[in-house]
């Protein structure tokens, strides 16, 4: 097994269903400061630009990821009137998996793998 | 009359009972007064003591914040919230306007959902970001209020004044379209500086006027005695009153 192998096998050693949630969910750190930002504040429904205030970032940035979010399910898109607003997906299943992936994110070994497989699917 | 019980210790004595139900009820003061401590300590009352799930909608302000200044008085939101009889909504004076006038909108689902009784809207203040004409203003301010009472919703309305002692700048037309106007002042006595609440308006009911002194403790606010012995409360800098002033100067002397 060369060096690569070795350090992916040791990178994948996590929760099955929180790899696959990190590498096709999450994968960017914005979303992560989202996933965390919503989670914190669960009841949370507001535009991109409010959002995107909040998070401390920019519009620009922000809405993409949004959107992707969305798309994954992890987060939830209304139209009101012209407005559209976001919040956190109400699925009970989603909802247990973000608990369980903020929860495993106080585990610095976690921590450290997951921003491995987000900077992999960066490249 | 039915009331909706505020449960904080004294309050509801100087309403008479307590709140009127369905009305909205403005809470303004400086920062740090207790208005959103106020707020929260009717919504949990209302969930514990009354069975009357709530709604707190914050502008700004995390929610994260009010879990942790609510568990500062042993009051578990996040519990309540996952026992499906609280949510504390965060979200902007914008998207709550338009909510609000959308059939089936976000708050109006909730409260159905949850059957919530009480709302907190903390704080009024940052509609005003919303417009720079007074009358649109008070428009708005009206279309939320009326929105919460269709609704069902008993609410308190925070608002936020700036000046810390004294006097308040008095463009208060919010107070005009409320159902009553509870204010919270800093006073300052011998160089301590005191908290005093004042209903001044309690639209459909009798209500105390005394000026009465209160604390933030260990379970929230109390509502203590009014002050004895002083003069121009509201002022900020209360003064003895004649009577008091001789005594303290010929009897006590």
């Amino acid at each position: 097994m060369n060096g690569d192998d070795f350090t992916a096998k040791l990178m994948n050693d996590m929760d099955p269903k929180l790899l696959d949630f990190v590498k096709t969910k999450v994968n960017s750190f914005i979303k992560w400061d989202l996933i965390r930002f919503f989670y914190e504040n669960p009841n949370t429904t507001d535009s991109a630009e409010n959002v995107a205030r909040y998070a401390g970032r920019n519009v620009v940035a922000v809405e993409p990821e949004l959107k992707e979010l969305v798309t994954s399910n992890v987060m939830e898109e209304r139209q009101i009137d012209d407005l559209t607003v976001y919040s956190l997906a109400s699925d009970e299943g989603m909802r247990k998996l973000i608990d369980e992936f903020i929860l495993a994110c106080e585990d610095r070994h976690f921590r450290v793998k997951a921003v491995y497989h987000i900077i992999r699917g960066m490249r | 009359m039915e009331r909706v019980k505020t449960g904080i210790k004294g309050l509801d004595e100087i309403l008479h009972g307590g709140l009127l139900p369905q009305t909205a009820n403005l809470v303004e003061g400086a920062p740090g007064t207790g208005k959103s401590t106020l707020g929260m300590q009717f919504i949990y009352n209302g969930i514990v003591k009354y069975n009357e799930p709530g709604l707190i909608i914050t502008f700004e302000e995390f929610p994260q914040q009010y879990y942790r200044d609510a568990m500062a008085f042993g009051w578990d939101f996040r519990k309540l919230e996952a026992e499906g009889k609280l949510r504390v909504i965060m979200t902007s004076p914008e998207v709550t306007k338009v909510d609000l006038e959308t059939v089936g909108g976000l708050i109006e689902t909730m409260a159905n959902e949850m059957g919530a009784r009480r709302v907190l809207v903390d704080s009024l203040s940052h509609f005003e970001r919303l417009t720079d004409d007074p009358i649109e203003l008070r428009s708005i301010q009206y279309s939320l209020i009326n929105a919460l009472k269709r609704e069902g919703l008993t609410s308190i309305l925070t608002k936020e004044t700036t000046a810390l002692l004294g006097e308040m700048p008095s463009d208060e037309s919010v107070a005009f379209v409320a159902d009553s106007y509870i204010l919270l002042r800093y006073v300052e006595i011998e160089s301590m500086i005191q908290k005093a609440l004042l209903v001044l308006k309690l639209r459909g009911s009798n209500h105390d006027k005394d000026i009465r002194r209160f604390l933030i403790g260990p379970e929230g606010i109390e509502i203590q005695a009014k002050f004895e012995g002083r003069e121009g409360i509201m002022s900020g800098s209360p003064h003895r009153t004649m009577a008091e002033s001789f005594v303290e100067a010929f009897v006590k002397g």
